[in-house]
Protein backbone atom coordinates (compact mmCIF):
# COMPACT_ATOMS: atom_id res chain seq x y z
CA UNK A 1 0.00 0.00 0.00
CA UNK A 2 2.69 2.48 1.04
CA UNK A 3 4.66 1.61 -2.10
CA UNK A 4 1.77 2.63 -4.37
CA UNK A 5 1.15 5.65 -2.21
CA UNK A 6 4.70 6.84 -2.76
CA UNK A 7 3.92 7.05 -6.49
CA UNK A 8 0.33 8.20 -6.29
CA UNK A 9 0.73 10.93 -3.65
CA UNK A 10 3.23 13.12 -5.53
CA UNK A 11 1.48 12.49 -8.85
CA UNK A 12 -1.85 13.51 -7.39
CA UNK A 13 -0.31 16.60 -5.79
CA UNK A 14 1.22 17.53 -9.13
CA UNK A 15 -2.10 17.14 -10.97
CA UNK A 16 -3.92 19.20 -8.33
CA UNK A 17 -1.32 22.00 -8.53
CA UNK A 18 -1.47 22.07 -12.33
CA UNK A 19 -5.28 22.14 -12.27
CA UNK A 20 -5.20 24.95 -9.74
CA UNK A 21 -2.70 26.84 -11.90
CA UNK A 22 -4.88 26.36 -15.02
CA UNK A 23 -8.00 27.40 -13.15
CA UNK A 24 -6.44 30.55 -11.61
CA UNK A 25 -4.95 31.71 -14.92
CA UNK A 26 -8.33 31.36 -16.67
CA UNK A 27 -10.27 32.85 -13.76
CA UNK A 28 -8.01 35.90 -13.45
CA UNK A 29 -7.48 36.26 -17.20
CA UNK A 30 -3.72 36.50 -16.70
CA UNK A 31 -2.10 37.49 -20.00
CA UNK A 32 -0.05 34.88 -21.85
CA UNK A 33 3.12 37.00 -21.67
CA UNK A 34 2.96 37.05 -17.85
CA UNK A 35 1.89 33.53 -16.90
CA UNK A 36 0.61 31.02 -19.44
CA UNK A 37 -1.67 28.20 -18.32
CA UNK A 38 -0.25 24.65 -18.34
CA UNK A 39 -2.34 23.90 -21.43
CA UNK A 40 -0.68 26.83 -23.25
CA UNK A 41 2.74 25.52 -22.30
CA UNK A 42 1.91 22.05 -23.63
CA UNK A 43 0.61 23.63 -26.85
CA UNK A 44 3.83 25.60 -27.20
CA UNK A 45 5.84 22.43 -26.59
CA UNK A 46 3.92 20.66 -29.37
CA UNK A 47 4.17 23.60 -31.80
CA UNK A 48 7.87 24.27 -31.14
CA UNK A 49 8.95 20.68 -30.60
CA UNK A 50 11.49 20.72 -33.46
CA UNK A 51 13.39 23.77 -32.17
CA UNK A 52 13.14 22.74 -28.56
CA UNK A 53 14.08 19.10 -28.97
CA UNK A 54 17.07 19.89 -31.19
CA UNK A 55 18.22 22.43 -28.58
CA UNK A 56 17.63 19.92 -25.80
CA UNK A 57 19.79 17.47 -27.71
CA UNK A 58 22.59 20.08 -27.97
CA UNK A 59 22.43 20.72 -24.22
CA UNK A 60 22.24 17.00 -23.45
CA UNK A 61 25.24 16.24 -25.67
CA UNK A 62 27.44 18.87 -24.02
CA UNK A 63 26.22 17.87 -20.56
CA UNK A 64 27.09 14.21 -21.08
CA UNK A 65 30.48 14.91 -22.69
CA UNK A 66 31.36 17.36 -19.89
CA UNK A 67 30.23 14.85 -17.28
CA UNK A 68 32.29 12.03 -18.75
CA UNK A 69 35.43 14.16 -19.11
CA UNK A 70 34.97 15.64 -15.61
CA UNK A 71 34.47 12.19 -14.08
CA UNK A 72 37.54 10.70 -15.75
CA UNK A 73 39.68 13.68 -14.81
CA UNK A 74 38.44 13.66 -11.23
CA UNK A 75 38.96 9.91 -10.74
CA UNK A 76 42.40 10.13 -12.32
CA UNK A 77 43.34 12.99 -10.04
CA UNK A 78 41.97 11.21 -6.94
CA UNK A 79 44.10 8.18 -7.84
CA UNK A 80 47.13 10.46 -8.21
CA UNK A 81 46.35 11.98 -4.81
CA UNK A 82 46.23 8.51 -3.26
CA UNK A 83 49.68 7.72 -4.60
CA UNK A 84 51.42 10.88 -3.51
CA UNK A 85 50.66 13.15 -0.60
CA UNK A 86 52.84 15.81 -2.24
CA UNK A 87 50.70 15.80 -5.39
CA UNK A 88 47.56 16.02 -3.27
CA UNK A 89 48.93 18.92 -1.22
CA UNK A 90 50.01 20.68 -4.40
CA UNK A 91 46.91 20.21 -6.54
CA UNK A 92 43.96 19.98 -4.17
CA UNK A 93 43.94 23.72 -3.35
CA UNK A 94 43.83 24.49 -7.08
CA UNK A 95 40.85 22.17 -7.47
CA UNK A 96 39.15 23.97 -4.57
CA UNK A 97 39.84 27.35 -6.21
CA UNK A 98 38.07 26.13 -9.35
CA UNK A 99 35.20 24.86 -7.23
CA UNK A 100 34.62 28.08 -5.30
CA UNK A 101 34.99 30.44 -8.25
CA UNK A 102 31.57 31.15 -9.76
CA UNK A 103 31.41 29.80 -13.27
CA UNK A 104 29.73 33.02 -14.44
CA UNK A 105 32.79 34.96 -13.34
CA UNK A 106 35.30 32.94 -15.33
CA UNK A 107 33.08 32.39 -18.38
CA UNK A 108 34.18 35.58 -20.19
CA UNK A 109 37.80 34.60 -19.76
CA UNK A 110 37.25 31.11 -21.14
CA UNK A 111 35.26 32.60 -24.04
CA UNK A 112 38.11 34.96 -24.89
CA UNK A 113 40.64 32.15 -24.76
CA UNK A 114 38.75 29.66 -26.94
CA UNK A 115 37.33 32.38 -29.20
CA UNK A 116 33.78 33.57 -29.58
CA UNK A 117 33.40 31.39 -32.66
CA UNK A 118 34.00 28.33 -30.51
CA UNK A 119 31.41 29.05 -27.85
CA UNK A 120 30.54 25.36 -27.65
CA UNK A 121 34.05 24.54 -26.45
CA UNK A 122 33.83 27.30 -23.87
CA UNK A 123 30.53 25.87 -22.63
CA UNK A 124 32.07 22.40 -22.47
CA UNK A 125 35.05 23.65 -20.45
CA UNK A 126 32.81 25.57 -18.05
CA UNK A 127 30.52 22.58 -17.56
CA UNK A 128 33.55 20.37 -16.86
CA UNK A 129 34.78 22.84 -14.23
CA UNK A 130 31.38 22.79 -12.49
CA UNK A 131 30.93 19.01 -12.68
CA UNK A 132 34.47 18.07 -11.73
CA UNK A 133 34.69 18.71 -8.00
CA UNK A 134 32.00 16.44 -6.50
CA UNK A 135 33.53 13.40 -8.16
CA UNK A 136 37.03 14.42 -7.09
CA UNK A 137 35.99 15.06 -3.47
CA UNK A 138 34.03 11.80 -3.21
CA UNK A 139 36.61 9.66 -4.99
CA UNK A 140 39.31 11.11 -2.77
CA UNK A 141 37.26 10.41 0.33
CA UNK A 142 36.41 6.89 -0.85
CA UNK A 143 40.00 5.94 -1.51
CA UNK A 144 41.00 7.27 1.90
CA UNK A 145 38.17 5.48 3.67
CA UNK A 146 39.54 1.98 3.17
CA UNK A 147 39.75 0.62 6.69
CA UNK A 148 43.07 -0.23 8.29
CA UNK A 149 42.39 -3.95 8.59
CA UNK A 150 41.87 -4.23 4.85
CA UNK A 151 45.13 -2.39 4.25
CA UNK A 152 46.82 -4.75 6.71
CA UNK A 153 45.34 -7.74 4.92
CA UNK A 154 46.91 -6.56 1.66
CA UNK A 155 50.21 -5.81 3.42
CA UNK A 156 50.26 -9.30 4.91
CA UNK A 157 50.33 -10.78 1.42
CA UNK A 158 52.92 -8.29 0.19
CA UNK A 159 50.61 -6.65 -2.35
CA UNK A 160 52.08 -4.10 -4.73
CA UNK A 161 50.77 -0.54 -4.93
CA UNK A 162 49.09 -1.42 -8.18
CA UNK A 163 47.33 -4.46 -6.68
CA UNK A 164 46.23 -2.38 -3.72
CA UNK A 165 44.84 0.31 -6.01
CA UNK A 166 43.05 -2.00 -8.43
CA UNK A 167 41.85 -4.70 -6.06
CA UNK A 168 41.13 -2.61 -2.98
CA UNK A 169 41.08 1.18 -3.17
CA UNK A 170 39.17 1.72 -6.40
CA UNK A 171 36.45 -0.89 -5.73
CA UNK A 172 36.12 0.41 -2.17
CA UNK A 173 35.75 3.97 -3.46
CA UNK A 174 33.16 3.02 -6.09
CA UNK A 175 30.05 3.82 -4.00
CA UNK A 176 31.62 7.18 -3.09
CA UNK A 177 32.48 7.90 -6.73
CA UNK A 178 28.96 7.07 -7.86
CA UNK A 179 27.51 9.34 -5.19
CA UNK A 180 29.77 12.11 -6.49
CA UNK A 181 28.61 11.34 -10.02
CA UNK A 182 24.96 11.70 -9.04
CA UNK A 183 25.68 15.23 -7.83
CA UNK A 184 27.99 15.89 -10.73
CA UNK A 185 25.54 14.98 -13.49
CA UNK A 186 23.09 17.60 -12.23
CA UNK A 187 25.85 20.16 -11.90
CA UNK A 188 27.05 19.34 -15.39
CA UNK A 189 23.60 20.22 -16.74
CA UNK A 190 23.45 23.38 -14.64
CA UNK A 191 26.98 24.28 -15.75
CA UNK A 192 26.09 23.76 -19.38
CA UNK A 193 22.96 25.93 -19.15
CA UNK A 194 24.70 28.71 -17.19
CA UNK A 195 27.59 28.65 -19.66
CA UNK A 196 25.14 28.80 -22.56
CA UNK A 197 23.54 31.85 -20.96
CA UNK A 198 26.87 33.56 -20.49
CA UNK A 199 28.20 32.60 -23.90
CA UNK A 200 25.13 34.16 -25.49
CA UNK A 201 23.87 32.99 -28.83
CA UNK A 202 27.09 32.59 -30.83
CA UNK A 203 27.21 29.19 -32.42
CA UNK A 204 25.45 27.53 -29.52
CA UNK A 205 21.79 26.65 -29.82
CA UNK A 206 21.20 24.87 -26.55
CA UNK A 207 18.12 25.16 -24.39
CA UNK A 208 19.44 28.25 -22.60
CA UNK A 209 19.58 30.05 -25.91
CA UNK A 210 15.93 29.07 -26.56
CA UNK A 211 15.03 30.47 -23.14
CA UNK A 212 16.79 33.77 -23.88
CA UNK A 213 15.19 33.93 -27.31
CA UNK A 214 11.71 33.20 -25.91
CA UNK A 215 12.23 35.74 -23.12
CA UNK A 216 13.24 38.46 -25.56
CA UNK A 217 10.08 37.79 -27.56
CA UNK A 218 7.92 37.58 -24.43
CA UNK A 219 6.97 34.08 -25.54
CA UNK A 220 6.61 32.91 -21.96
CA UNK A 221 4.83 29.70 -22.92
CA UNK A 222 7.82 28.63 -25.00
CA UNK A 223 10.12 29.70 -22.18
CA UNK A 224 8.22 27.42 -19.81
CA UNK A 225 8.29 24.64 -22.41
CA UNK A 226 12.10 24.91 -22.59
CA UNK A 227 12.23 24.90 -18.80
CA UNK A 228 10.14 21.73 -18.68
CA UNK A 229 12.54 20.05 -21.08
CA UNK A 230 15.44 21.09 -18.87
CA UNK A 231 13.76 19.59 -15.82
CA UNK A 232 13.03 16.40 -17.73
CA UNK A 233 16.67 16.24 -18.86
CA UNK A 234 17.87 16.71 -15.29
CA UNK A 235 15.59 14.00 -13.92
CA UNK A 236 16.47 11.63 -16.78
CA UNK A 237 20.21 12.07 -16.18
CA UNK A 238 19.86 11.62 -12.42
CA UNK A 239 17.81 8.45 -12.87
CA UNK A 240 20.31 7.16 -15.41
CA UNK A 241 23.21 7.48 -12.97
CA UNK A 242 21.08 6.07 -10.14
CA UNK A 243 20.28 3.08 -12.35
CA UNK A 244 23.94 2.58 -13.22
CA UNK A 245 24.75 2.83 -9.51
CA UNK A 246 22.20 0.16 -8.72
CA UNK A 247 23.55 -2.18 -11.41
CA UNK A 248 27.18 -1.67 -10.41
CA UNK A 249 26.64 -1.99 -6.66
CA UNK A 250 24.01 -4.69 -6.94
CA UNK A 251 24.54 -7.49 -4.44
CA UNK A 252 27.39 -6.00 -2.50
CA UNK A 253 26.68 -2.52 -1.26
CA UNK A 254 24.11 -1.66 1.38
CA UNK A 255 22.67 1.20 -0.69
CA UNK A 256 21.65 -1.19 -3.49
CA UNK A 257 20.67 -4.26 -1.53
CA UNK A 258 17.02 -4.72 -0.75
CA UNK B 1 59.29 -22.32 16.18
CA UNK B 2 58.84 -18.59 16.61
CA UNK B 3 61.00 -16.72 19.09
CA UNK B 4 60.46 -13.25 20.51
CA UNK B 5 63.77 -12.00 21.87
CA UNK B 6 63.74 -8.81 23.94
CA UNK B 7 60.88 -7.42 21.91
CA UNK B 8 59.79 -3.89 22.77
CA UNK B 9 57.26 -1.79 20.95
CA UNK B 10 56.85 1.91 21.52
CA UNK B 11 54.49 4.27 19.82
CA UNK B 12 54.45 7.64 21.56
CA UNK B 13 54.66 5.67 24.77
CA UNK B 14 55.86 2.13 25.43
CA UNK B 15 53.03 -0.32 24.62
CA UNK B 16 54.67 -3.70 24.79
CA UNK B 17 57.69 -5.44 26.20
CA UNK B 18 60.21 -6.50 26.85
CA UNK B 19 58.90 -9.86 25.68
CA UNK B 20 60.99 -13.00 25.56
CA UNK B 21 59.17 -16.09 24.52
CA UNK B 22 59.31 -19.17 22.32
CA UNK B 23 56.25 -20.39 20.50
CA UNK B 24 56.55 -24.05 19.63
CA UNK B 25 55.55 -25.27 16.21
CA UNK B 26 52.08 -26.80 15.98
CA UNK B 27 51.04 -25.35 19.31
CA UNK B 28 47.85 -23.44 20.09
CA UNK B 29 48.69 -20.35 22.13
CA UNK B 30 46.21 -17.76 23.34
CA UNK B 31 47.11 -14.27 24.44
CA UNK B 32 44.84 -12.54 26.93
CA UNK B 33 45.06 -9.26 28.77
CA UNK B 34 43.26 -6.02 29.48
CA UNK B 35 42.44 -3.50 26.76
CA UNK B 36 45.60 -1.66 25.81
CA UNK B 37 47.88 -4.44 26.98
CA UNK B 38 49.34 -4.81 23.50
CA UNK B 39 47.73 -8.16 22.55
CA UNK B 40 47.01 -7.08 18.99
CA UNK B 41 50.40 -5.40 18.72
CA UNK B 42 51.98 -8.71 19.74
CA UNK B 43 50.09 -10.51 16.99
CA UNK B 44 50.86 -7.90 14.36
CA UNK B 45 54.55 -8.04 15.17
CA UNK B 46 54.49 -11.84 14.92
CA UNK B 47 52.93 -11.51 11.45
CA UNK B 48 55.41 -8.85 10.34
CA UNK B 49 52.64 -6.30 9.83
CA UNK B 50 54.40 -3.93 12.18
CA UNK B 51 58.00 -3.86 13.21
CA UNK B 52 59.34 -3.89 16.74
CA UNK B 53 61.12 -0.89 18.24
CA UNK B 54 63.87 -3.16 19.52
CA UNK B 55 64.61 -6.85 19.91
CA UNK B 56 64.24 -9.51 17.30
CA UNK B 57 61.70 -12.03 16.07
CA UNK B 58 63.32 -15.23 14.93
CA UNK B 59 61.50 -17.65 12.67
CA UNK B 60 62.40 -21.29 12.19
CA UNK B 61 65.31 -21.60 9.73
CA UNK B 62 65.31 -17.78 9.63
CA UNK B 63 62.62 -17.83 6.97
CA UNK B 64 59.35 -16.07 7.63
CA UNK B 65 56.65 -18.70 7.21
CA UNK B 66 53.44 -18.20 5.28
CA UNK B 67 50.91 -16.75 7.68
CA UNK B 68 47.17 -16.42 7.63
CA UNK B 69 45.56 -13.64 9.64
CA UNK B 70 41.97 -13.46 10.83
CA UNK B 71 40.92 -10.02 12.00
CA UNK B 72 38.27 -9.02 14.51
CA UNK B 73 35.89 -8.25 11.68
CA UNK B 74 35.86 -10.60 8.74
CA UNK B 75 37.57 -8.08 6.37
CA UNK B 76 35.96 -9.69 3.36
CA UNK B 77 35.90 -7.57 0.22
CA UNK B 78 32.17 -6.96 -0.25
CA UNK B 79 32.42 -6.64 -4.03
CA UNK B 80 33.90 -10.12 -4.36
CA UNK B 81 31.95 -13.32 -3.96
CA UNK B 82 33.03 -15.88 -1.38
CA UNK B 83 35.32 -17.88 -3.69
CA UNK B 84 37.01 -14.75 -5.00
CA UNK B 85 37.57 -13.63 -1.43
CA UNK B 86 39.20 -16.94 -0.56
CA UNK B 87 41.37 -16.71 -3.67
CA UNK B 88 42.63 -13.23 -2.73
CA UNK B 89 45.87 -14.28 -0.94
CA UNK B 90 46.82 -16.48 -3.89
CA UNK B 91 46.16 -13.59 -6.27
CA UNK B 92 48.18 -11.12 -4.26
CA UNK B 93 51.11 -13.48 -3.90
CA UNK B 94 50.78 -14.41 -7.59
CA UNK B 95 50.30 -18.07 -6.76
CA UNK B 96 47.14 -18.49 -8.78
CA UNK B 97 47.27 -21.68 -10.83
CA UNK B 98 45.00 -24.38 -12.13
CA UNK B 99 44.63 -25.88 -8.67
CA UNK B 100 43.71 -22.65 -6.90
CA UNK B 101 39.99 -22.95 -7.45
CA UNK B 102 39.93 -26.54 -6.21
CA UNK B 103 41.94 -25.48 -3.18
CA UNK B 104 39.48 -22.68 -2.44
CA UNK B 105 36.47 -24.94 -2.90
CA UNK B 106 38.09 -27.49 -0.65
CA UNK B 107 38.57 -24.91 2.11
CA UNK B 108 35.06 -23.65 1.61
CA UNK B 109 33.80 -27.15 2.26
CA UNK B 110 36.06 -27.57 5.26
CA UNK B 111 34.65 -24.48 6.91
CA UNK B 112 31.15 -25.81 6.29
CA UNK B 113 30.07 -23.48 3.51
CA UNK B 114 29.86 -25.84 0.55
CA UNK B 115 27.67 -24.33 -2.15
CA UNK B 116 28.12 -20.77 -0.91
CA UNK B 117 30.97 -19.91 -3.28
CA UNK B 118 28.94 -17.57 -5.44
CA UNK B 119 27.36 -15.75 -2.51
CA UNK B 120 28.43 -12.25 -1.65
CA UNK B 121 29.46 -11.32 1.91
CA UNK B 122 26.28 -9.28 2.30
CA UNK B 123 24.33 -12.51 1.90
CA UNK B 124 26.15 -14.26 4.75
CA UNK B 125 25.67 -14.23 8.51
CA UNK B 126 28.41 -12.97 10.84
CA UNK B 127 29.51 -16.53 11.62
CA UNK B 128 29.60 -17.50 7.95
CA UNK B 129 31.70 -14.43 7.13
CA UNK B 130 34.18 -15.43 9.79
CA UNK B 131 34.34 -18.95 8.36
CA UNK B 132 35.18 -17.48 4.95
CA UNK B 133 37.81 -15.35 6.62
CA UNK B 134 39.37 -18.49 8.16
CA UNK B 135 39.26 -20.28 4.80
CA UNK B 136 40.99 -17.29 3.19
CA UNK B 137 43.67 -17.33 5.88
CA UNK B 138 44.30 -21.04 5.31
CA UNK B 139 44.15 -21.25 1.53
CA UNK B 140 47.84 -20.47 1.07
CA UNK B 141 48.70 -23.62 2.97
CA UNK B 142 50.68 -21.70 5.57
CA UNK B 143 51.65 -23.22 8.87
CA UNK B 144 50.80 -20.19 11.04
CA UNK B 145 47.33 -18.95 11.76
CA UNK B 146 46.99 -15.70 13.70
CA UNK B 147 43.59 -14.62 14.98
CA UNK B 148 42.79 -11.28 16.59
CA UNK B 149 39.61 -11.61 18.66
CA UNK B 150 37.86 -13.19 15.70
CA UNK B 151 34.69 -14.38 17.42
CA UNK B 152 34.05 -11.48 19.75
CA UNK B 153 31.12 -10.11 17.76
CA UNK B 154 29.34 -13.46 17.41
CA UNK B 155 26.54 -14.91 19.46
CA UNK B 156 27.31 -17.64 22.00
CA UNK B 157 26.12 -20.62 19.95
CA UNK B 158 27.87 -19.54 16.74
CA UNK B 159 31.01 -18.72 18.66
CA UNK B 160 31.13 -22.12 20.31
CA UNK B 161 30.63 -23.87 16.97
CA UNK B 162 33.42 -21.84 15.40
CA UNK B 163 35.75 -22.54 18.31
CA UNK B 164 35.28 -26.29 17.81
CA UNK B 165 35.79 -25.93 14.06
CA UNK B 166 38.97 -23.94 14.67
CA UNK B 167 40.25 -26.69 16.96
CA UNK B 168 39.47 -29.18 14.20
CA UNK B 169 41.44 -27.14 11.66
CA UNK B 170 44.38 -26.83 14.05
CA UNK B 171 44.41 -30.53 14.81
CA UNK B 172 44.15 -31.73 11.24
CA UNK B 173 46.52 -29.23 9.61
CA UNK B 174 49.49 -29.27 11.97
CA UNK B 175 49.55 -25.52 12.18
CA UNK B 176 50.66 -23.12 14.88
CA UNK B 177 47.85 -20.92 16.13
CA UNK B 178 48.25 -17.61 17.93
CA UNK B 179 44.88 -16.53 19.24
CA UNK B 180 44.19 -13.15 20.84
CA UNK B 181 41.09 -12.97 22.97
CA UNK B 182 39.70 -11.08 25.91
CA UNK B 183 37.79 -14.14 27.10
CA UNK B 184 39.53 -16.26 29.71
CA UNK B 185 37.19 -19.21 29.24
CA UNK B 186 37.70 -19.12 25.49
CA UNK B 187 41.48 -19.04 25.94
CA UNK B 188 41.46 -21.99 28.33
CA UNK B 189 38.99 -23.95 26.23
CA UNK B 190 40.99 -23.57 23.01
CA UNK B 191 44.62 -23.46 23.96
CA UNK B 192 47.55 -25.54 25.04
CA UNK B 193 49.14 -22.45 26.48
CA UNK B 194 47.86 -19.07 27.62
CA UNK B 195 49.97 -15.93 27.87
CA UNK B 196 48.62 -13.17 30.11
CA UNK B 197 49.79 -9.66 29.29
CA UNK B 198 49.84 -6.87 31.85
CA UNK B 199 48.28 -3.47 31.24
CA UNK B 200 50.43 -1.26 29.05
CA UNK B 201 53.26 -1.58 28.52
CA UNK B 202 52.35 -5.25 28.20
CA UNK B 203 54.70 -7.77 29.62
CA UNK B 204 54.01 -11.44 30.17
CA UNK B 205 52.53 -11.83 33.63
CA UNK B 206 51.75 -15.48 33.33
CA UNK B 207 52.66 -18.23 30.92
CA UNK B 208 50.27 -21.05 31.73
CA UNK B 209 50.35 -24.48 30.15
CA UNK B 210 46.79 -25.73 29.95
CA UNK B 211 46.28 -29.21 31.15
CA UNK B 212 43.83 -30.05 28.53
CA UNK B 213 41.87 -33.15 27.82
CA UNK B 214 39.98 -33.32 24.59
CA UNK B 215 36.83 -34.76 25.98
CA UNK B 216 33.56 -32.99 25.38
CA UNK B 217 33.20 -32.35 29.07
CA UNK B 218 36.48 -30.47 29.42
CA UNK B 219 34.64 -27.26 30.17
CA UNK B 220 32.88 -28.86 33.11
CA UNK B 221 36.00 -30.43 34.53
CA UNK B 222 37.61 -29.15 37.74
CA UNK B 223 40.88 -28.54 35.83
CA UNK B 224 39.16 -26.22 33.43
CA UNK B 225 37.42 -24.26 36.15
CA UNK B 226 40.53 -23.97 38.27
CA UNK B 227 42.59 -22.68 35.34
CA UNK B 228 39.91 -20.16 34.44
CA UNK B 229 39.75 -19.02 38.06
CA UNK B 230 43.52 -18.74 38.25
CA UNK B 231 43.78 -16.58 35.12
CA UNK B 232 40.77 -14.49 36.12
CA UNK B 233 42.38 -13.73 39.45
CA UNK B 234 45.57 -12.59 37.74
CA UNK B 235 43.59 -10.24 35.51
CA UNK B 236 41.54 -8.98 38.46
CA UNK B 237 44.69 -8.12 40.38
CA UNK B 238 46.05 -6.46 37.27
CA UNK B 239 42.82 -4.45 37.02
CA UNK B 240 42.04 -5.71 33.57
CA UNK B 241 38.61 -5.99 32.06
CA UNK B 242 37.58 -9.57 31.44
Amino acid sequence: MSRYLSYIAPLLTFVILLSLWEFLVILNKIPLYILPAPSDIISSLVVNYKDLFSSAFVTLRITIIAFIIASFLAIFLAILFSQSKLIELSLYPIAVIFQVTPVVAIAPLILIWVGFDNAEYAILILAIIVAFFPVLANANLGIKSVNDNLHELFSLYGSSRYQRLIKLQIPFALPFILTGMKTSIGLSLIGTVVAEFVAGSGTSTGLAWRIIEAGNRLDVAKLFAALILLVILGIFLFLLISYIEKIVLKKWHGSSIR
Amino acid sequence: MLTFKGIIKNYKEPVLGPIDIDIKSKSFVSIIGASGSGKSTFLRMASGLISQSSGSIIYKDNVKPKMGFVFQDSTLLPWRNVIDNILLPLELTKKINSESLDKSLNWLERVGLKGKGKSFPSELSGGQKMRVSIARAMVQGGNFLLLDEPFSALDEVTRRKLEDDLLGIWETNNITVLFVTHSVTQAVYLSQRVLVLSSGPGIILEDLAIERNFKDSFEESPEFLSQVRHLTNILKVEGGAI
